[in-house]
């Protein structure tokens, strides 16, 4: 059965249309909540927040999948009422977006404890919420080496992802040696694997994306729309065509197959101020014409856009 | 004399607002009413069962009540499971007055948000960003994350790392200090390695030693250093806030701390001392130290009475150093 879990219940992969993979409807740090420099009232959070989902929708955005990890103020019962509201699908994750999002209570946890926590919530349910994550989100803590803890992370992630047949997305894939190492032991294999932020202004230079996708990896050019060219840009953007190119690169390599675009834009960021400009939209509204302009074809763009995104979400039997 | 210099040279922050110091009776001065080990929340196989977890405080403050308890702080800070909307029942419906804090530490314990921020590169907090955030919970009062703000914290707490202070920790403790320093609230440390040295950290600042109280010096290793008599000649609060734990490694034996009780009253420091039990009335992510708040009172201090601890003294160390302390400057 081609089965995916979104936030109002399992959708057979065929529903999901254009997919932004790697997205957030709302970030921050933990303990960012303590900080009220940042908080926002309810009202102010929808407001920010609706628009640019029925937007989405009305371009023919079918599924958004927030990667927002555990402590990072993932917040289902507001993305089941977005997605009920706007009909966006919303796909939720397990895991954690780094080693050092993970509060002490986890960093204490070792892999059987963790592996248990990510099953659960793909497979019973996250909270007392009912909903099943659709993904499990790992990566690496900044400092650009993997720790300890982002290994033991990745190798309960892994586990996971082999129990349930749900597939791993990555934040950052620089130092991917013992990432993949991780992957091999466990069995898992990385065309389950999202490799991300392959293409941001930091660690394209680092990330070995050829490398990857050459080993069955698929690769994340998910931080789209983090330019140069906007008014306030935060340190990982990068020129608009740099990236374009990498990307098209990539492609002209023979990469189509292993290749997944998004934002990582926030619709209502948590505890940063977020970057003036940049939405999910960036997708459509500069994405899809400059991949035309570069001459690539509707059903290229359609495989980047619904079928890769369908094929790695597809719960694994 | 205004009215507002009146209430404030005279009042102890609670959880239902500003009281008469004279009204806190015996007080427990460093315990955990709510603990959650920061992340525990999120965990597949932990449930908060609201109505439950106040059950079982309120069962345990009537009982310290019923022992002639007054008041409970819980030194836990602000990101251990504070809970102050929680608190706020517990204090009306059993009559004990609640003292919360805020603050953070040790640096194990810290989110993300003050370690990792997202700038490049990801500096951690200095103590004048700590200082921020402290001191508009006791301005502005303690936060319900993203939701709002409530009553005023009634002291600051921090801790260091037993291995030894870290670059952090001294933020934290720097930070504390300016906050009790604008404030006028109390700061509590637990102190990492080297009690003195960490307290000599916040003294740093021009914070007096009688505004803060060193937690933990009932620590075998700060005792055989002489550590509590050299807090206590600082002019410092020395707080033997372990009462109880008799079985312990890392913590002398409750006889051994009335003997300590007795060496500071024969030294001429009987208004330095301070008793607690490091009580969790109910702990989340961890096991609870299952004590009755009531212990020291009820248990400890007929101990040391019995071994020459005066009348006079008792009461001093049970609620004359406490209301000291709490009270706002």
């Amino acid at each position: 059965m081609s089965r995916v879990n979104t936030v109002l219940g399992p959708i057979p992969a065929e529903e999901l249309g254009v997919v932004a993979v790697h997205e957030h409807i709302g970030y921050g740090m933990p303990g960012s909540e303590l900080d009220t420099k940042w908080w926002k009232t309810p009202e102010q959070r929808y407001e920010e927040t609706v628009p640019k989902l029925r937007k989405f929708r009305e371009y023919g955005g079918g599924t958004f999948v927030d990667v927002t990890g555990i402590c990072n103020g993932r917040d289902i019962d507001y993305y089941k009422s977005l997605s009920a509201k706007t009909g966006v699908h919303i796909v939720a994750c397990t895991g954690f977006v780094g080693g050092d999002t993970a509060l002490p209570f986890f960093e204490r946890a070792g892999v059987d404890y963790l592996t248990r926590q990510f099953v659960h919530e793909i497979t019973v349910g996250i909270g007392d919420t009912g909903s099943k994550a659709g993904v499990i989100k790992v990566g690496v803590s900044r400092g650009g080496r993997m720790t300890e803890l982002d290994k033991r992370i990745y190798r309960a992630a892994a586990r996971a992802a082999v129990t349930t047949g749900v597939p791993i997305l990555t934040h950052l894939a620089i130092d991917p040696e013992p990432a993949v190492a991780v992957f091999e032991e466990e069995g898992l294999p990385l065309d389950r694997v999202l490799f991300g932020h392959a293409d941001d202004g930091v660690n394209a230079d680092s990330t070995p994306a050829a490398w990857l996708a050459g080993l069955g990896g698929r690769i994340g050019f998910d931080t789209f729309g983090y330019e140069t060219e906007l008014e306030d840009p935060p340190f990982w953007a990068r020129p608009r065509q740099e990236r374009l190119d990498h990307f098209l690169d990539f492609v002209g390599k023979g990469f189509l197959d292993k290749a997944l675009v998004s934002a990582d834009a926030n619709c209502s960021p948590l505890g940063w101020p977020g970057v003036k400009g940049h939405t999910v939209n960036y997708l459509f509204e500069d994405l899809i014409p400059d991949l035309r302009g570069a001459g690539l074809d509707e059903p290229t763009i359609r495989k980047l856009l619904e079928d890769n995104p369908a094929d790695f979400l597809t719960i694994r039997d | 004399m205004t009215a507002h210099t009146a209430r404030s040279s005279t009042t102890v922050n609670t959880v239902l607002g500003p009281v008469p110091a004279d009204d806190l009776g015996v007080v427990a001065v460093h315990e955990a009413l709510l603990s959650v080990v920061p992340g525990a929340e999120h965990a597949y196989d932990i449930t908060m069962d609201r109505a439950e977890i106040f059950e079982t405080l309120a069962k345990k403050l009537t009982d310290f009540r019923s022992h002639g308890g007054g008041t409970i702080v819980d030194s836990t800070g602000m990101f251990h499971g504070r809970d102050v909307r929680l608190y706020e029942a517990l204090s009306r419906s059993t009559g004990v007055h609640i003292v919360a804090s805020t603050g953070m530490g040790p640096e194990e314990l810290l989110g993300g948000y003050f370690l990792t921020p997202q700038t490049n590169p990801p500096t951690p907090w200095p103590a004048e960003k700590f200082a921020d955030l402290f001191t508009k919970e006791v301005t502005e009062g303690m936060v319900v994350p993203r939701v709002e703000r409530r009553a005023a914290a009634g002291l600051v707490a921090t801790a260091a790392a037993t291995g030894g202070m870290t670059a952090t920790e001294e933020s934290l403790f720097r930070g504390a200090a300016r906050t009790a320093l604008a404030t006028g609230v109390p700061v509590s440390v637990r102190y990492g390695a080297d009690a003195v040295h960490d307290l000599d950290v916040v003294l740093d600042e021009k914070l007096p030693a009688d505004r803060v109280v060193v937690g933990g010096l009932d620590r075998r290793d700060a005792v055989a250093a002489g550590a509590p008599l050299e807090v206590a000649r600082r002019g410092a609060y020395v707080a033997l806030d372990h009462v109880g734990l008799d079985d312990s490694d890392t913590y002398v034996t409750d006889r051994e701390r009335a003997a300590l009780v007795l060496d500071l009253v024969a030294a001429g420091h009987a208004d330095r001392i301070l008793l607690s039990g490091n009580a969790t009335g109910v702990a989340k992510g961890q096991p609870a130290h299952d004590l009755p708040y009531s212990y020291v009172s009820s248990t400890f201090v007929p101990l040391a009475k019995s071994l020459g601890l005066g009348e006079e003294d008792a009461r001093r160390v049970l609620v004359d150093n406490p209301r000291a302390l709490l009270t706002l400057r």
